[in-house]
This record gives C-alpha cells, sequence and structure tokens, in this order.
C-alpha cells in the first residue's frame, strides 16, 4: 500500500514533463480544438451520438496521421475532443426541442424543455453547459487521482457472476423507477431484451428470424436506439401537429422574465452538479455501467431531495426546474472522465467512446491500455506512462476549451430554435435516416429504424416508458454473454448467481428493488 | 489426418516463394465501375482499419475507385451470403478470414455458402495464434497448466470462435486436461478477461503480440506451425496433443466464376500493397503481424481447401 | 366490477401473447436448448435468453393487469390507441415507402433510359449518385411537412430538396468512404 502511495506521489513530481513535452507538438491540441468543436456539433444533432462520429473519424485520422507512435495524441486528442464536445452539444437539442442528440441527454429533455417553452431557453442551456463540463472536470481529477488503483480494486472484487448479478440489479432498477407504472416498465424491458435476442444467438441458427431474411441479420443498435428515441418522437411530434394540438411548439414560449443566467442560480444547481458528479463518476468506473443508467440515477435522486427541499415558487422537476437539467448533465457528462479509469488502467471499456480510444490505440500501436500503462519505472521510462499523462494534459485542455469556448459554440446552435419545429422536424427525422445509412448502407436498415420509431410512437400513445426498452436493449447482450461466460466458468452450476455472498447480495437488492417500488407505487410517480 | 499438414505447409511455402511481376496495370483489366468491398469486420476494429487501409492503397497504387462497407454478423457467414448473390464481375469483393469460408461454413452446412461458391483472391496477413495466459499468474506455461489441472483446480479457457471452442475441446481430450470452456466475442475481450482474472487461459490470434512482447503476458503454447514471432519456443498444440493447428489468414475474396484475368489483377493490386511496407496497410500489417502472409492463386486455392477438410474432420473428433 | 381499461386489455395480451411465443415460437425458432450439453459441459443455450425476455413479459402483463384491476381510475390521462392514431401511421409509413422507392429507383431509372452502362457503373459518379437520395428526401421531408401543416405547398418541398442536397454535401463532399442512399445497396 505505501509503494503505491509512493507511486501516486513519484506521478506527479515526474511524468508530468514528458506529458507536457509531448504536447509540445502543435498537433495534438490543434486536434483536440477541431474535435471539440466536431463534436459539438455531433452532439447538437440527433441522430450523430460522440461514438458514431468517432468510429467515423478513426479511419480518417488513421489515414491523414499515420501509424506511427506520434500519431498517438494528436488522434487520441481529435477523439477526446468529439467524446467532449458531444457531451455538451447532447443538451442542446434536447433542451431546445425535446430531442435527446445523445441518447445520454435524455432526462436532459424533461426540464430542459418546458424552460424552454417557458421562454428560457439560453437559460438553460447556460445551466446544461455549466453542469456539464463541472461534471466532467470533476470526474477527470478523479480519473487523474484514481486511474492507477481504484479499477484494480473494483476488477478484482468482481467476477463474471457478480457482473451479471450486477447487470440484472440494474435492469430491475430501471424497470422499477422509471415510468407510471412497474408493469408498464416491465414491458418495456422485457420487450427490449427481446429485441435484441433476434439473430444474435451463439448458434448459427439466426433465433427469433421467424425465417426471414432481412431479420437474420438481427437489429443493428443503431438503427434500433434512433428509432425509439427519435423518430418515435419525431413521429409523436408531428401527430401533435397534425391534430392541431400544437401547445408544444417552442415558438409560442411564455415570457418569463429575461433570458439567460440569474442571479442565484450557481448556487441552487451547486449540491445537485456535486452529487451528480459524484454519481457519474462511480458509475463510470464500473465497466460496463453506463452514462444513460447515471444521468437516471443523478436526476431520479436528485429529484427526491429537490421536492424535499425547494421553495413552492420553485418548480418541481418536471416541469422546468434548473437543478433537473444539473442532476442530469452532471452526471452523464462525469461519467465521461471515469469511464477512462478500467480503460486506462485495465483495457477493459465502459463505454462506446471509450472503445474507440482502445481501437485507436490498438490500430497505431506503442499504447497498449492496461495494467502496463501504469508502471512507474525508475530510471528507466515507460513510455506508455508518457502517453497515459499526454491523454489526461489532454482532457485538461479539453475541459479549459469546454469552460470559455464551448459555451459559446453551444449557444451558437441555439439558432436553430428560431427555426418552426415542424419544418425542423422533417429535416432532423432526413439526418437521422443518413447516419444511419452511412453506419450501415443497406435500405433495409432505415426501415427498421422507421419500424422502431413506430414502436416508439406506440409506446408514446400507450404511456409505457421508452428508456428501459433502450436500456435493456443495449444491456441485455451483456447480460447474456456475463450469464453464458458464468455459468460455463462455474463449469455449468445452475446457481452460479448465488455463488458468492457478492452476487447473492446483488440479487437480493434486485428482488427488492422491484418488491419495494411495487409496494409504494406513489413516489414513482411525477 | 496425416495427409492435410504436408498440403498446408506446401501452400505456405508457395505462398512465401510467391514473387509479383511489377504491378502496373499490367494484367489489362480495369473493373467496371467502383469496386464495393465489403468488410466482414466491426467498423473502427483492427481488421476493419486493415480492410479500410489496403482499399486505400489500392486506389492510389491504380486509380480504380473502392467503396469499403461493413457487412457483419453470423462470423462472417452474413457477408458470404451477400457476397455470393453479387455481380461475379470483379466490381463486389469482400474481405473476411479463411476460418468463414471453412470451419464456418462446413459447420453451418449450407450450401450456398460453401467455399466452392467463392473465389479467393489473396490473403494478407496469417494468425499469430497462442494459448494465452498472463505472466505474473499461475497458468504462465503448460507446466503450470497441468499442475493446476493436477491440484484439482478448475481452468477457464476463453475463446471467441466455435472452431476455437471445438480446438479448446479437442485439445482437452488429447492433453487429459478438462477445461471450462468460456466463450466471449473477440480476442481482445479473451485478453481482458484474462486481465481482470475472469479467465484463466485463452486463444488470441496476434492481438497479445505486444502484450507478450512487453512482458505482460505469455504464450503458452503456439496454435499454428510456424514459430510465433514473440515466442517462438512456445510449445505446439500439437505437441501437447491436438491434431489439428488453429491456424488462419486474412484475406479477401469474390464471388465464384469471376473472370480470370479480373482474379490476376484484384490478387496482385491486394498484394503489392499489404507487402509494401511504405503503403499504410503495408505497416500496420509489419507490426501487428510482423509481415504480410501473402497466398495467392493455386497456392490458396489449395490452402482453403487443406482448411476445408481439416475442418471436417475437426468437427467429426469433436462431435 | 372493474371497467375494462385500456391497461387492463394491454396487461392481458401481453400476458397472453408472450405465453403463446414461449410454448410456441422460442422453442421453434432457436438453434439450441435453453441448456445444452456440447464438448462435454453444459453451456446456456439460445433459448435461455429469449425465455427470460418472454418470462418478463409475463410478469409484466401480470402486474399490469394486476395494476388496473386494482385501481382503474389511475391511469394518467387519456391514453390508448385509437383509428386515429392507426390512420396517421399508414399515413407515415406510405409517405415513408414512396420516399424510399423514389430513393431507391430515380437513379436507376434514369440511368437506364439516358445511358447504356445502368447505374452501378454510375454509383460514385456526379450527378448520379445524389439523384436517388434528394429526390427521396425531398420527397419525405416536403410531405412530412405538409403532413404537419394539413397542406401541401411549394416551399415544404424547397426546403426538402435544400436540406437534401446540403445533407448530401456534407457527408459526401469531406468523407469518401460514407454511402448515400441508395448506393449501398446495389
Amino acid at each position: 500500500m505505501d509503494y503505491i502511495l509512493m507511486g501516486i506521489g513519484a506521478v506527479f513530481g515526474g511524468p508530468e514533463l514528458f506529458a507536457l513535452g509531448g504536447i509540445g507538438i502543435p498537433a495534438a491540441p490543434a486536434m483536440l480544438f477541431l474535435g471539440l468543436l466536431t463534436g459539438i456539433a455531433v452532439g447538437a444533432t440527433p441522430g450523430l451520438a460522440g461514438p458514431m462520429a468517432m468510429a467515423v473519424s478513426l479511419p480518417i485520422l488513421i489515414s491523414i496521421f499515420g501509424v506511427r507512435p506520434d500519431a498517438l495524441l494528436p488522434v487520441f486528442g481529435f477523439l477526446i475532443g468529439i467524446m467532449k464536445g458531444a457531451t455538451v452539444g447532447g443538451a442542446v437539442p434536447a433542451v431546445l426541442f425535446n430531442i435527446p442528440g445523445t441518447p445520454d441527454a435524455f432526462m436532459t429533455t424533461l426540464d430542459g424543455y418546458p424552460m424552454t417553452r417557458r421562454g428560457m431557453p439560453k437559460r438553460a442551456l447556460k445551466i446544461a453547459h455549466l453542469s456539464s463540463v463541472s461534471g466532467d472536470t470533476l470526474s477527470d481529477i478523479a480519473l487523474f487521482v484514481c486511474a492507477p488503483f481504484l479499477a484494480v480494486l473494483v476488477e478484482r472484487f468482481l467476477d463474471l457472476p457478480e457482473k451479471t448479478a450486477l447487470i440484472l440489479l440494474s435492469l430491475t432498477f430501471i424497470a422499477a423507477v422509471m415510468g407510471s407504472s412497474v408493469g408498464k416498465g416491465l414491458i418495456a424491458i422485457g420487450l427490449g431484451m427481446l429485441a435484441a435476442m433476434v439473430a444474435t444467438g451463439q448458434d448459427f441458427h439466426p433465433r427469433l428470424a421467424l425465417g426471414v431474411d432481412a431479420l437474420s441479420h438481427g437489429f443493428p443498435m443503431v438503427s434500433a436506439v434512433l428509432g425509439i428515441l427519435i423518430l418515435g418522437e419525431i413521429f409523436w411530434t408531428l401527430d401533435d401537429h397534425w391534430r392541431g394540438r400544437v401547445s408544444r411548439d417552442a415558438t409560442e414560449a411564455t415570457d418569463a422574465g429575461p433570458d439567460g443566467l440569474r442571479k442565484g442560480d450557481v448556487r441552487r444547481i451547486l449540491p445537485h452538479i456535486l452529487r451528480s458528479s459524484l454519481i457519474g463518476t462511480v458509475i463510470g468506473a464500473l465497466p460496463g455501467v453506463g452514462s444513460t443508467l447515471a444521468a437516471t440515477l443523478g436526476y431520479t435522486w436528485g429529484r427526491r431531495v429537490h421536492a424535499k427541499r425547494k421553495t413552492p415558487e420553485q418548480a418541481a422537476f418536471g416541469e422546468g426546474a434548473p437543478e433537473g437539467i444539473a442532476a442530469t448533465e452532471a452526471a452523464n457528462s462525469a461519467v465521461s472522465g471515469a469511464n477512462l479509469i478500467p480503460v486506462l488502467s485495465l483495457g477493459i471499456p465502459g463505454n462506446a467512446a471509450a472503445v474507440f480510444l482502445i481501437l485507436a490505440a490498438d490500430s497505431i500501436g506503442g499504447f497498449n491500455p492496461g495494467p502496463g500503462v501504469f508502471t512507474f519505472s525508475h530510471p528507466q521510462i515507460n513510455p506508455e506512462l508518457v502517453v497515459a499523462f499526454g491523454i489526461f494534459t489532454l482532457m485538461a485542455l479539453g475541459n479549459l476549451l469546454n469552460w470559455t469556448i464551448g459555451g459559446v459554440f453551444m449557444r451558437a446552435m441555439g439558432i436553430m430554435s428560431r427555426v418552426p419545429i415542424r419544418y425542423l422536424l422533417p429535416v432532423v427525422l432526413l439526418v437521422t435516416l443518413t447516419a444511419i445509412y452511412v453506419q450501415d448502407p443497406r435500405l433495409g436498415a432505415l426501415w427498421t429504424a422507421f419500424g422502431f420509431g413506430v414502436l416508439g410512437y406506440l409506446f408514446r400513445c400507450l404511456r409505457i416508458p421508452h428508456l428501459p426498452f433502450v436500456i435493456a436493449f443495449i444491456l441485455a447482450g451483456s447480460l447474456e454473454n456475463a450469464a453464458r461466460q458464468a455459468f460455463s466458468a462455474t463449469g455449468g452450476d445452475p446457481f452460479f448467481l448465488f455463488s458468492s455472498w457478492v452476487s447473492t447480495a446483488f440479487m437480493l437488492m434486485a428482488i427488492a428493488t422491484v418488491f419495494l417500488a411495487g409496494r409504494a407505487p406513489g413516489e414513482r410517480r411525477g | 489426418m496425416i495427409r492435410a499438414i504436408p498440403t498446408c505447409a506446401a501452400a505456405l511455402l508457395a505462398g512465401a516463394c510467391f514473387t509479383l511481376p511489377a504491378f502496373a496495370q499490367s494484367a489489362g483489366w480495369t473493373p467496371p465501375g467502383p469496386i464495393t468491398l465489403m468488410i466482414g469486420f466491426a467498423a473502427g476494429g483492427g481488421a476493419d482499419t486493415q480492410a479500410r487501409l489496403v482499399a486505400q492503397g489500392i486506389e492510389d497504387a491504380t486509380g480504380w475507385t473502392v467503396l469499403p462497407q461493413q457487412v457483419t454478423g453470423n462470423s462472417g457467414l452474413t457477408l458470404a451470403q451477400q457476397l455470393r448473390d453479387a455481380p461475379a464481375d470483379g466490381s463486389v469483393i469482400g474481405m473476411i478470414v479463411s476460418e468463414t469460408l471453412a470451419y464456418n461454413a462446413v459447420r453451418v452446412g449450407n450450401p450456398d455458402l460453401q467455399a466452392s461458391n467463392f473465389t479467393p483472391l489473396a490473403t494478407t496477413a496469417a494468425f499469430q495464434l497462442g494459448l494465452v495466459a498472463m505472466a505474473n499468474g499461475d497458468f504462465a506455461s503448460w507446466e503450470a497448466v497441468e499442475a493446476a489441472h493436477e491440484a484439482g483446480r478448475p481452468i477457464r479457457l476463453g475463446t471467441a470462435t466455435e472452431r476455437q471452442a471445438d480446438m479448446a475441446y479437442h485439445l482437452g481430450l488429447g492433453s487429459g486436461i478438462e477445461f471450462n470452456i468460456v466463450q466471449v466475442q473477440g480476442g481482445s475481450e479473451i485478453m481482458n478477461g484474462l486481465r481482470a482474472g475472469d479467465l484463466d487461459l485463452g486463444w488470441v490470434a496476434g492481438a497479445q503480440a505486444s502484450a507478450v512482447a512487453g512482458g505482460e503476458m505469455v504464450n503458452v503454447a503456439s496454435g499454428i506451425p510456424t514459430p510465433l514471432a514473440e515466442s517462438p519456443d512456445a510449445p505446439t498444440i500439437r505437441e501437447l496433443g491436438s491434431n489439428f493447428y488453429l491456424d488462419g489468414y486474412f484475406m479477401f475474396v469474390a464471388p465464384a466464376g469471376i473472370p480470370d484475368e479480373a482474379r490476376e489483377a484484384l490478387s496482385g493490386a491486394i498484394a503489392s500493397v499489404v507487402q509494401n511496407p511504405q503503403t499504410e496497410a503495408g505497416a500496420l500489417i509489419a507490426r501487428n503481424f510482423g509481415g504480410a502472409s501473402v497466398l495467392t492463386g493455386e497456392a490458396l486455392d489449395a490452402y482453403l481447401q487443406a482448411a476445408v477438410e481439416d475442418s471436417v474432420r475437426l468437427i467429426d473428433t469433436v462431435r | 366490477m372493474p371497467r375494462l381499461t385500456a391497461d387492463l386489455v394491454l396487461g392481458l395480451a401481453a400476458l397472453a401473447l408472450a405465453l403463446a411465443a414461449l410454448l410456441f415460437w422460442v422453442p421453434a425458432d432457436t438453434g439450441s436448448g435453453i441448456v445444452e450439453r456440447i464438448r462435454g459441459q453444459y453451456r446456456i443455450g439460445d433459448a435461455m435468453g429469449p425465455a427470460v425476455a418472454f418470462g418478463i413479459l409475463i410478469l409484466a402483463g401480470i402486474v399490469l393487469a394486476i395494476e388496473a384491476w386494482l385501481k382503474p381510475a389511475s391511469g394518467p390521462g387519456p391514453s390508448g390507441l385509437g383509428s386515429a392514431q392507426l390512420g396517421f401511421l399508414l399515413l407515415l409509413f406510405v409517405i415513408f415507402m414512396i420516399s424510399l422507392l423514389a430513393m431507391r429507383w430515380t437513379g436507376p431509372a434514369l440511368a437506364s433510359l439516358l445511358t447504356e452502362g445502368g447505374y452501378r457503373s454510375l454509383r460514385a459518379s456526379l450527378p448520379w449518385k445524389y439523384l436517388g437520395y434528394v429526390t427521396g428526401g425531398t420527397i419525405l421531408v416536403g410531405s412530412l411537412i405538409a403532413l404537419a401543416e394539413r397542406r401541401i405547398s411549394v416551399r415544404a418541398f424547397v426546403i426538402g430538396f435544400f436540406a437534401a442536397l446540403l445533407l448530401a454535401m456534407f457527408y459526401d463532399l469531406p468523407f469518401r468512404d460514407f454511402l448515400l442512399p441508395p448506393n449501398g445497396d446495389l
């Protein structure tokens, strides 16, 4: 233990200089800057998400910079820029148009959009920016401090059965807390898992494909998630217009005094930022548990605290409370930094963005994310450690850029709020479809997205929460794999979920969550 | 069973000796419009990057247009199905691993997907397949694995494909060690599992190179007939009781029945790009696989045929 | 006697469908059982995941039916599905289908009229590669705007045309590997 502390001390004395030397190459910060602008624009565009932009730009970056070790930092710079920019930018369409630009920004719509409707889009955006960048910064600090040993402990704690139990726990938790009824939450979870099961089995027979060729490829995640979240919302809103129920139009905002940050706003949201940053950081450090869960937790927790403390004239969560935006944005932004803890120290990605950083490292070479990175060798310099601190430096620089120009650029996207939503939504639909096609060039993928859009519309008609569907869809694969691996690894033990006290505890918590939520239906409403 | 090995060796030898004529449009074939390149690997991964860089290299060298697109799923068989139905005029090619047309096609049994429906063009790189463990763990050598088995300890072996799982079982039968076979999504996930202690051993087809060179992991055994670049002294799995190797190639294929001059021109273009370390693709392959392994023409046909026969026997042995 | 609310119907429907699927669909359309014995070991088969998913749906149906039975009046506002929603979906479907058909076939149709080589060899060259996308995109955006406004206007289609054109250029000009619809299907 002393050795670890000594090692951490040595880090802050020594290798940082090398990192600053590494950053001296002007290509890296320049790429960071470009990546940040791209990321904000991409995040602000519904249908484009950070990982998608990273996936697209990685081959381009590699062809520009080649596969030499000195290409590492510029490429990482751009990717980190996208990651940070998209985190901030995702709030823009969520606040202005009730459409999450990135899946994580869904909870931001709950309070951001009502604020826009009450004539305070700028204030909402400023709060989103402030919270997002604060969460990101705090999380990065946690990364810089904890990366060497926290993830090692977490990972050592959890074997395959415990990981399976943990995913089950998160799913039951989501079913229990989201939406107006446990039954509907469970329907969403069940359908989401079901959709993820189509044609994804281990056997060569594409399961549940009904023998239909188009189904035998399964549902691509991009089409399904964007279909439910974005197309569903667009259809629902267009339906409103078609019927003449145009109360949701951004143009008829009520006047609520001057727009922009108000005195006392920062003090009001600060506790929420801190709490959510902590939640996001902790969740982010757990491999595989993504920012959507962090946002959900941050929001639900914040709502409970806010409901107790708020003065009567303050808006409640879901009605346009600045605290709601802060609680969500800080939590989902705080995931991105902490997510790199397991990536850098164990080589295990916690989310899609982290996957692309690993892929970049893998393709370029000279940097091998894993325990070897944090080997503090004397007197010989560990070049990977230098790159790791180069990455930290880039992240800190990215936060600085985000604090300064990020907000300006983000609000520049607010210009879009002047476009009448009935013109904008069809265009957004086309952007989304094009983005899907670029990722998966088959017209069938567009039909898949349309089908999921219709499903999303039906969910909205029947008041079934659609977010648990998306989360279950994403987690189902990990859950099935983890269960399979745990079952095989324990040599076919049918009670593997109860093989250790940790997994037993997770399972008991999962059962308790559903039971308690079922017993106290009132608290989930609102 | 023995007969297949010389065939493979001959194929390898022929491939190594195969030298290309200076490639300068000499084949006199130009594609009828742009070439679609189907990539059977996830976007952004190492294999995907390799495919896209080869496409770029071909464009630079020949002036043709190559349009890469992802066709993933079902261990490459989705791509095979689509490629089979594509026009056989050289305007559609695909990149997969040889295992797709050998083991996977045999295992699934669908006549549409068998190797005879395709024209192999060129291989780019050979699997550097090893049985990998953590260097500082309890399974860092085959003796340690045997000792752990003697002590009654269950041993988790990570596999990324059905063929690897069959081979793990087959190796277990041959060596008398019963492994708990854990199927995961890919080589990098196996390495993550090793690091996290979720797995004890695992097959990795080349991604382990830098971890082994850096002393983090070891190749407990080699799955290929030629020595592993990082661990030339590792025992081969045939020495440890297996009847088969677990070798394979990244390769480009076209539908069956494309014109001979098209095959020649495409194979030549691919080969000259990956064999030239000055190109991005060549540099990537040199770094990740210790150099290109190019088989074309009849040598490649022979290798694929041998691989199919091996797969039939492996499946018979295991079932 | 509780009323037959939408939620009750939904819950019972989910229960019945999931039960039927679990008993008939899952066994018929999966390659391996819930647990299978392979290579001397047991492993979880392909039917386990779907079985769990349908199990959750059965549970959901029961819970929802009980909830609706016990407190039929607590539904938050009007919910449900009527002919209005289905009509809207039908309209959407028609618009989507026409747009995708236009996207898919405009280029090939014109190419077969005007050239001999056909569209395939032209799919990476201007202006051919934009034709289908811009036509289909214009129809899609234009008719959806018309749907929202409840009137057909030239303006809507002009917006659609420029949006599609700008998007085509945004994706196509800087990134040479991107394929616009329908060029990846050919």
